[in-house]
């Protein structure tokens, strides 16, 4: 029996030691060539989506809500089947897209601002690249900036002159909130910021609280929560985030077109358009976590007869009364692009000169105490 | 209001919403039964439903699922002692020891009977609640929060089994633990080694699943014997339904503690599941039986945590603010059926707010049905030889713990914290001042960061709600000097007569030492729950019947580890940037602090009992060679994947560790495989791949 023992012992020690070395190791890649497509090969009929993000969160709906949908209007009858992948603020999901997706579109990937934002900031760990992928749907979304009438801010003057000292909470300066953050930049305001929040929702109760004064949230979200607190006349509208147009430009958002935008306040505040390394970081994080915030990418090379379909059902879908209207909410009030009319402009967009992504850098690093490991 | 509830009800008139609710029910029940699945497993079942159904019927069946999978993970929790979800693992305490006294029926049904009561508390607790919800959450600023987090890891001082150091220091390690991943305040990824997956910090199921499941499983595996060590007598379902009617109070005083918990959001399921089982020991007169059976171990936290689901629909609905994967699924489901959660929620859709409360009570009512009527064939599997059902269980386990990051070092993750938790049981260290520590690690930071930079300290001190909670911190400590004071004077008068007494709080009895089953602890159970014995010494014992290290080596080397463990932890937060660096440095600190004072403990008792006999080789060899099992299944994983994995793995464990006959062998294999397939290609639950995994296993 001690033999036994000894004899055990001896190779479940080796076992457990090669297992425990395996930590050291990657999720292994199942041996699988990668797929090679050609010009004329047709869109497989079961598309694997790639959500970087978790169950139940805004970018999964999205996700599913769109290849649901997409599915329904092409003709071949191919099937969208979403897969998640959460984590690493969505850099583990689309890491995994960039090692291991061929280009016969039987894999797409679903992206967000977050994700944009990492590709942005130039973050050691991202090993995708948008500019070597195609976007099949591009979708936007909007930010409205608001302040709380209890903490002081009545009005867009109050936030250049402000009675009170200005509080904004985030989650975190890496995030979507670092467009908030540009914004208040640009205009020169001196806003405290406080992250750690768990999401925009606790941020928002934190104003409704008197803990913070300033706050922007998704349009949808603002029409839907801080409306009511608007009406109350606990809360004012103070300005929106703009959407980027095709020229570049920052425009009136069409879900709020009664409020100005950064710029416009910019310009009626200090009497000439906004310039300089902030301003082009705005717009390029506006663009980027905002007016063409979520999307479905495939890889570069992938060839025009299997994207095609995509783009011929987004454009019905962009006719579909129904569609329109059941996915107000999960559109969040904004149109969808097929990918071929807007690659240009998005491309354009998520592209980051190396002066203005330094200046973004110095900012973190100097005002925010956040170093870019690797920048 | 009275309106919008009755029309509510009305619909459930439609067979339809009946069927929808059912079919949620038995697949929450189901996700909840598997370990390590719950919430995540249901969420990713049910969500493709939620495009093809009206609103109203897949709300019933996302509701349905929501409402009963803290009914059904209690059913693994009590039978092998590995938590069906990671809110179950306060249920393996007292739910599986009087599981392991033969008693599975009767904790199962007072199990069942107390989350049945707790949905409808919940429900009926909802229902009132809407109208106060709001200012009620609105009142708990970031400071009542932060108090509130404080309050929930002093629980580790009551849940410490008598030696507070050993209860303190494990809640250190947790909070430690809890600390990996991304810095709530600063824009920072601490004690990651480089490695992506760990980004997002352990998950919570790998952490549970491991310290408690695995540490259990490789205890038990080369014993042979089955969890039960008592034939059941006397245990039925009767019986459990008397012990709920007995403490029908603590079922009450659960729910409640349960809905406030689910109310405020940031606290979660987990935390607030511990919080009632530590309010039931610290309102119960006697409490030596907590974590050897006693009934009210196992009413309040089930009492709780269904109801704790039902509290989490307040924030997810009226601010859109979800607390459980489960919940997110719900606001999911609302954002494709155009219903944005809100304010105007309440005022323009009341009746489908109501329907979901509705939903949310039929379903309890229904999933503890089902389960009250299995509790006792399901109670037999205590008396199945262990390794029979451990062949599967490993299997779906790590499946379970994969599902995360679906990244491999979950796995192995989870086995080093199984070997943790089981060193942490032999040496006498509580682990639910560990798990409350991880879950509690990051909350209490962030609310920590935003008390301290939105308020100035005289501020949020006096603010009513932390005052309150401070006193409530304070008073028993307060009680206990008082307290103590009294009984040495008391003892000084009456010399050395009653000096034994005391000795009991040191938990398990040395004595037990390597012996395979409880018989030493076994030997002061009486069968009737409410024997008091002396009732002297009122302090909480909380043990875990088996084999510990007393008397060798191995306490002190644990302690060894820890100050590794925690030294190493301090001197890398020194690197961290300033937002970063303070929690991790005081934990850290803290935890060193703790080790010495631990590790002279330890040697004072090893010198008191060195050398007597003991049988911990014995106990080692056992449980290396059950660790060997987990490894070798890992490694397979690696290579093949793990649904081939399965095929090796399952047979081979079959024939060798349960000695199993040929055909047998044959069919379990097939049911598992045929499991593991089933949940992928229906369920979409991603199965671990390997190196060489065939394609149409992808």
């Amino acid at each position: 029996m001690t033999r036994l023992f000894r004899r055990r012992g001896t190779a479940l020690a080796v076992l457990t030691t090669a297992a425990l070395l395996g930590a050291a190791c990657a999720t292994p890649n199942p041996h699988g060539t990668m797929a090679d497509a050609h010009e004329g090969d047709p869109l497989p009929s079961r598309v694997r989506v790639l959500i970087p993000y978790a169950e139940g969160g805004g970018t999964d709906v999205w996700g599913r809500f769109i290849g649901n949908h997409l599915g329904g209007h092409i003709e071949t009858g191919t099937r969208f089947v979403p897969e998640n992948v959460p984590g690493g603020e969505s850099i583990i999901g689309s890491n995994r897209y960039a090692r291991s997706a061929g280009n016969d579109g039987s894999e797409v990937l679903v992206s967000s601002g977050t994700t944009y934002f990492q590709y942005l900031l130039g973050r050691p760990e991202v090993e995708f690249d948008f500019g070597e992928m195609r976007p099949l749907v591009i979708n936007g979304s909007g930010g409205v900036i608001y302040g709380s009438v209890e903490g002081g801010v009545t009005s867009v003057d109050d936030l250049f002159t402000p009675s009170t000292p200005l509080q904004y909470g985030g989650i975190s300066i890496t995030g979507l909130d670092l467009s908030a953050v540009l914004a208040f930049e640009v205009l020169g305001l001196d806003v405290t910021s406080t992250f750690g929040f768990e999401g925009r929702g606790p941020a928002r109760l934190a104003i409704e609280r008197g803990e913070l004064n300033v706050d922007y949230q998704t349009t949808s979200g603002f029409l839907t929560q801080v409306q009511p607190l608007i009406d109350e006349g606990r809360a004012v509208p103070l300005m929106s985030l703009g959407q980027l147009d095709d020229a570049g430009e920052v425009v009136r958002d069409p879900n709020v077109p009664d409020l100005p935008t950064v710029p416009e306040v910019y310009e009626e505040h200090y009497g000439e358009p906004p310039s300089g390394p902030g301003w082009d970081a705005y717009k390029t994080f506006l663009a980027a976590g905002f007016s063409y915030q979520k999307g479905l990418w495939v890889r570069e090379d992938t060839p025009d007869s299997v994207v095609q379909p995509v783009f011929d059902a987004v454009r019905e879908l962009q006719r579909d009364e129904a569609f329109l209207e059941q996915g107000r909410e999960v559109l969040g009030g904004y149109p969808i692009y097929p990918g071929d009319e807007v690659e240009e402009s998005v491309r354009d967009a998520l592209r980051l000169d190396d002066s203005v992504r330094e200046y973004v850098l110095d900012l973190l690093a100097e005002n925010y105490g956040t170093v870019i490991a690797g920048s | 209001m009275l309106d919008a509830a009755a029309s509510a009800l009305g619909g459930f008139l439609d067979p339809q919403m009946i069927l929808m609710l059912i079919s949620g029910v038995l697949a929450g029940l189901v996700m909840g039964i598997i370990p390590g699945l719950g919430g995540t497993g249901a969420v990713a079942i049910l969500l493709p439903f939620v495009f093809v159904l009206e609103p109203q019927q897949a709300l019933a069946l996302i509701i349905g699922a929501t409402a009963v999978i803290h009914t059904s993970d209690t059913i693994t929790a009590v039978l092998i002692g590995v938590p069906g979800s990671a809110s179950a693992t306060v249920t393996t305490l007292d739910g599986h020891a009087m599981a392991k006294q033969g008693q599975a029926a009767r904790a199962l049904s007072i199990a069942f009977i107390s989350s049945m009561v707790g949905g409808l508390v919940g429900a009926i607790g909802l229902t009132l609640a809407i109208p106060l919800a709001r200012p009620l959450v609105l009142m708990f600023g970031s400071p009542e929060l932060f108090m509130l987090t404080v309050l929930g890891i002093s629980l580790a001082a009551l849940l410490s089994r008598g030696n507070v150091a050993k209860g303190l220091l494990a809640g250190a390690f947790g909070l430690l633990i809890g600390q990996i991943g991304a810095a709530p305040a600063a824009a920072e990824y601490r004690f990651t080694f480089g490695s992506l997956f760990l980004t997002e910090g352990l998950d919570l199921v790998a952490v549970a699943l491991g310290t408690f499941g695995i540490a259990e499983i490789i205890a038990l595996i080369a014993r042979k014997t089955s969890v039960a060590s008592k034939t059941g007598i006397g245990g039925g379902w009767g019986r459990g339904f008397r012990d709920v009617l007995t403490h029908w109070g603590q079922v009450l005083r659960g729910a409640l503690v349960g809905v406030w918990a689910g109310v405020l959001p940031g606290i979660g399921a987990t935390a607030g599941s511990w919080i009632a089982y530590g309010q039931a020991i610290a309102t119960s007169k006697d409490k030596r039986r907590f974590g050897k059976g006693d009934p009210r171990g196992i009413a309040a936290p089930e009492g709780a945590n269904t109801s704790i689901a039902a509290g989490d629909l307040i924030p997810t609905l009226l601010f859109g603010i979800p607390g459980s994967a489960a919940a997110a699924l719900l606001l999911g489901a609302l954002l494709v059926f155009g219903i944005e959660p809100g304010p105007r929620l309440i005022t323009q859709d009341l009746d489908l707010v109501y329907t979901i409360i509705w939903s949310f009570a039929l379903a309890a009512v229904l999933g503890a049905a089902l389960c009250f009527l299995l509790a006792a064939p399901l109670a037999r599997l205590s008396f199945i030889r262990f390794p029979v059902l451990a062949g599967g269980l490993v299997v779906i386990m790590f499946v379970a713990a994969f599902q995360a990051s679906q990244e491999f070092g979950v796995m192995q993750v989870m086995l080093l914290l199984g070997v943790f938790g089981w060193l942490m049981k032999m040496c006498d260290y509580p682990r639910a001042p560990f798990l409350i520590g991880f879950v509690l690690s990051i909350p209490l930071e962030r609310y920590y960061f935003l008390t301290e930079s939105l308020y100035e300290p005289t501020e949020w001190l006096t603010r009513p709600g932390v005052v309150v909670m401070i006193a409530i911190l304070l008073a028993p400590l307060l009680f206990k000097l008082v307290k103590a004071l009294l009984r040495a004077r008391r003892q000084r008068n009456a010399a050395p007569a009653s000096v034994g007494a005391g000795a009991t709080s040191e938990g398990t009895s040395p004595g037990a030492a390597g012996s395979g089953t409880d018989t030493d602890d076994q030997g002061e159970r009486s069968n009737d729950a409410t024997t008091g014995g002396d009732g002297a010494a009122a302090e909480p014992v909380i043990s875990e019947p088996g084999p510990t290290f007393t008397g060798t080596y191995w306490p002190m080397s644990l302690a060894g580890v820890f100050l590794v463990v925690f030294g190493g932890a301090w001197v890398m937060s020194q690197g961290f940037g300033e937002d970063a660096r303070l929690v991790p440095q005081l934990v850290a600190g803290i935890g060193v602090l703790l080790t010495l004072i631990v590790g002279v403990q330890e040697y004072r008792r090893w010198r008191e009992e060195r050398g007597r006999d003991s049988e911990w080789r014995t106990e080692v060899k056992w449980t290396a060679h059950a660790l060997g099992w987990l490894c070798l299944f890992l490694a397979i994983t690696w290579v093949i994947g793990a649904v081939l994995a399965a095929a090796v793995f399952v047979p081979l464990f079959l024939w060798r560790v349960a000695s199993m006959r040929p055909v047998p062998i044959a069919i379990y294999t097939s049911v598992v495989v045929a499991a593991l397939v089933l949940l992928q290609v229906l369920a979409d639950i991603s199965m671990p791949m390997g190196w060489f995994t065939p394609a149409f296993l992808a």
